[in-house]
């Protein structure tokens, strides 16, 4: 199916559909045995009179495959008929097909909702939430040497999507699917790494996804295709052994809430992508369980959705501010609550005085998400700052803490996938028992040393890292 | 100090010299007094040292008393970016020290209010954010006089409208330059640098201090096409070292299109002019603690960077004459112009404001007193070639 749809594709060439003719020899599965790859998604037939022969092309890898113990999920995509489609993975012996939109009642197989970053959703009774437009990771490459209004670089993540799934389906396993870009040579390692780290430390998996070169290169069973495979496999292995932060939660001081829907997507995501370039650690809320959310160590929640919140939750956002929280509003806020207090006049919000809090009504109505997440920042203060980063200018981190808050974790990824001159450098504002850094990098955890400020907190300096570390904190 | 003069008479002074020739300005420069101290630390030996230097100078009184004081401090650069584990303070900014210090000297003699300003890098927080970002304390430097403000000039600020400042005798490259309210609201202004190689201009001292007072929302490279746009974003270079685009239409234009767009060419003159547009009454060198090779986290092979402790300040009444002092101590030849370091591949900013009249390089035409520079020489080439050896080896 692959060679089928590859063959419309511009300079397609044949070796690279002999390439993928042999990536489904069941030979192939060689690659996956003793590692962490459990799972293996094909591309399915969607269930048209034309596709039975593809189908069974697959049957052999999959019988191999299922002996071995590997799960296998078929993943459709474009126009199908969803019974017949279904109907074949049944009886191939598939775990679950993958598949855009709502899938037939009793389908006999189940199914993964398979939507674009915008639509997911967790209605589906899928234990997996399931994102097909992610992003490959890195520096743009168009924009790579060029720095947004930060003077930072602009990275391409998947961390924003990620984190809005986990929002909206706390109990679900997120993956999520991008290909690698298609060149002459094989990605470089780190490449690969950084592929696997980004959805890994934001808690989600990637369909991994290997571009031709490497494929033909493995099949060929070449050394540094090997030595890139086995990068990737590491680093999926070590996300395994440090599974535990999983099951942390973001932390910050501030909160982005909104429904993650319709016209309110853009305004998210946007404020959930730039805020780890301004270096301020955040938790996201999903509207719809913010009735259910804890509010508690948040200085701040931004309030994104057009939409004012319904009479329970405003009640609940307006109680926070009172008792000396920050609410931050979109423009249509209709009577607002408190009394107006003095701001700077270039600031996008004016401020009310509500409570022991502050509300902050944006004045525009379509305002600049640089400037909006910016402000946000500039109104909380930095003398709260949780974290700082230095030296790092195309690093994002994420900080997350365990439910008590005895334990927390800091992963830290290069987007450069390149050390840079100088180390990382962390400043930590509360006192930690340990600090312990961890890496698919470093032979083994390096207990870090804590360099206590004058003016309070201490600083962590960490090694020069390519693309993923992660400080292990306890209380 | 001798110099008991207005913001009115000052300006009046200067209108004088726009009828004169460019050689004739270069003759007339004022030649000045210049102070240097000793000083390892910004422990308790600041306050004394920073005292004594301003003594020498005359005392403070008889500039600031009863006047309103501008310090423009530097806080150059991404904030993120430190040179390894050393602070910025210690390396590319002006110490919070040297900052309270000054701010507390200047409140003894008399000053009525001042007003601590910057344009930090494409933001419109405050300075106080900044520096609490920098895990400062912004309230030490705040209660060390009577009356202390801070203010980002990097936009509007507080500010109804943009003060226009014109270059005596039409400029060399712009004619004037609009800037924050601040600094013409003060009677007094003081340059507070750090003491510093700069990889396009060589140096950066006093004078390329004051380079940091146009407003990115003229002149940065997302400012507004016809007025100035609201928000600061983006860097001066694409104006300033470039010529790439050109400043907000609102404010006073290029003369000459076809001028190089070389850093090296077009940085000095702009340095020069401001300088000479609006002048420093006082210039501070914080050389305690600094960074060699660049202005900022901009080192590279050629130019490799090391967190260094000269121990010495410079402060004079005149930037020019204050610049040349430091030049000294930093083992270079205050007379050099391009083709020579520090002015490797740019014109000498000092050479170029002499011939505007703001001041005199020549250190036998300055009277430099405390302690010797020869006592106090920190030799950044030499510090520049050891770090180049050790790469070498490595």
């Amino acid at each position: 199916l692959d060679i089928a749809r590859r063959e419309k594709e511009k300079g397609f060439a044949a070796e690279t559909a002999e390439v993928l003719r042999r990536w489904q020899d069941p030979a192939s599965l060689a690659a996956v045995q003793g590692t962490p790859v459990n799972c293996l998604v094909v591309s399915w037939a969607a269930g048209l009179p034309a596709d039975a022969s593809q189908q069974q092309a697959l049957k052999p890898l999959i019988d191999k495959g299922r002996e071995a113990g590997l799960g296998f999920v078929g993943l459709i995509e474009g126009e199908a008929n969803q019974p017949a489609a279904l109907a074949a993975a049944q009886s191939a012996g598939l775990s679950a097909v993958a598949m855009e939109g709502n899938p037939p009642g009793g389908a006999g197989v189940p199914v993964i909702p398979w939507s674009k970053s915008a639509q997911a959703r967790s209605a589906a009774t899928s234990p997996i939430l399931g994102i097909s437009d992610g992003l490959w990771p890195g520096l743009p490459q168009a924009a790579a040497a060029t720095g947004g209004p930060t003077n930072l670089p602009w990275v391409d993540s998947n961390g924003a999507v990620l984190l809005i799934a986990r929002a909206l389906a706390p109990d679900k396993t997120v993956w999520v699917g991008f290909d690698p870009p298609q060149q002459q040579a094989a990605l470089a390692a780190e490449a690969y790494v950084l592929a696997v780290a980004d959805p890994a430390s934001h808690g989600a998996r990637w369909v991994i996804s290997l571009d031709d070169a490497l494929r033909a290169d493995l099949s060929a069973k070449k050394q540094p295709a090997a030595d890139t495979w086995k990068k990737l496999i590491d680093t999926a292995a070590f996300f395994e052994q440090h599974r535990q932060a999983r099951t942390y939660q973001p932390s910050g001081l501030l909160a982005v809430m909104s429904n993650f829907a319709g016209p309110d997507w853009d305004a998210g995501e946007e404020a959930i992508n730039l805020l780890p370039r301004i270096r301020q650690p955040f938790r996201v809320i999903a509207r719809s369980r913010a009735a259910g959310a804890s509010f508690t160590g948040l200085q701040a929640i931004y309030y994104v959705d057009q939409e004012p919140p319904d009479a329970g939750l405003r009640k609940k956002l307006v109680a926070f501010a009172n008792g000396g929280g920050t609410l931050f509003t979109p423009s249509k806020w209709p009577n607002p609550e408190g009394k107006p207090a003095p701001a700077e006049p270039y600031l996008l919000f004016s401020m009310r005085a509500v409570g022991k809090g502050r509300l902050a009504v944006c004045k525009e109505d379509r305002p600049d998400a640089y400037d909006t997440v910016a402000d946000i920042q500039n109104i909380m203060s930095h003398r709260n700052d949780l974290l700082r980063l230095y030296n790092a200018p195309s690093a994002n981190f994420l900080y997350e803490t365990s439910a008590q808050g005895g334990q927390g974790v800091i992963h830290l990824l290069n987007y450069s996938r390149r050390p840079g001159s100088d180390g990382p450098l962390f400043y930590v504002k509360e006192p930690h028992k340990s600090a312990r850094l961890v890496s698919p990098e470093i032979a083994s955890p390096a207990e870090l040393k804590w360099a206590p400020q004058e003016a309070g907190g201490a600083e962590l300096s960490l090694p020069r890292l390519s693309v993923y570390g992660a400080i292990e904190l306890e209380k | 100090m001798k110099q008991d003069l207005t913001r009115r008479e000052l300006l009046a002074g200067a209108g004088v010299l726009l009828v004169r020739p460019a050689w004739s300005r270069a003759a007339a420069a004022p030649t000045a007094r210049v102070a240097v101290a000793r000083c390892k630390t910004y422990g308790p030996e600041l306050v004394p040292a920073m005292e004594k230097m301003f003594d020498q100078l005359g005392g403070l009184g008889g500039l600031v008393k009863g006047k309103t004081v501008a310090v423009k401090i530097n806080l150059i650069g991404v904030r993120w970016q430190r040179l390894g584990n050393a602070l910025m303070e210690d390396t590319f900014w002006t110490n919070p020290q040297v900052i309270g210090a000054t701010v507390r000297l200047l409140g003894k003699a008399g000053a009525r209010r001042i007003r601590v300003v910057e344009g930090p890098w494409s933001t419109t927080e405050s300075l106080q954010e900044v520096m609490y970002s920098m895990n400062w304390k912004p309230q030490d430097i705040l209660s060390a006089a009577s009356n202390v403000e801070f203010e980002n000039t990097n936009y509007l600020g507080t500010g109804k409208k943009y003060s226009r400042f014109m270059v005596p005798g039409g400029g060399l490259i712009y004619p004037g330059y609009d800037l924050n309210h601040s600094y013409e609201d003060c009677d007094v202004f003081v340059s507070l640098a750090k003491m510093k190689e700069h990889a396009a201009t060589g140096i950066t001292l006093s004078m390329k201090n004051v380079y940091g007072t146009t407003p990115i929302t003229i002149y940065g490279q997302d400012a507004g096409v016809d007025e100035p746009s609201l928000r600061p974003h983006g860097g001066r270079g694409g104006v300033f070292h470039f010529a790439n685009r050109l400043p907000s239409k609102s404010a006073p234009q290029q003369k000459d299109m076809s001028l190089p767009k070389d850093a090296g060419f077009r940085l000095p003159r702009i340095i020069a002019e401001l300088n000479s547009a609006r002048p420093v009454h006082l210039a501070i060198i914080d050389g305690v603690k600094t960074a060699t090779g660049c202005e900022t986290n901009y080192g590279s092979p050629s130019r490799p960077q090391a967190a260094v402790n000269p121990g010495v300040l410079i402060a004079g009444t005149n930037c020019v004459a204050t610049d040349a002092v430091a030049m000294s101590v930093m083992g270079f030849n205050p007379m050099a112009d391009r083709g020579t370091p520090p002015f490797a591949t740019s014109d000498s900013m000092l050479r170029l404001a002499e011939d505007l009249g703001v001041g005199v390089r020549d250190l036998s035409r300055n009277e430099v007193v405390g302690t010797p520079i020869k006592e106090v020489v920190f030799d950044y080439t030499a510090v520049r070639e050891k770090l180049l050896a050790a790469q070498k080896k490595v």
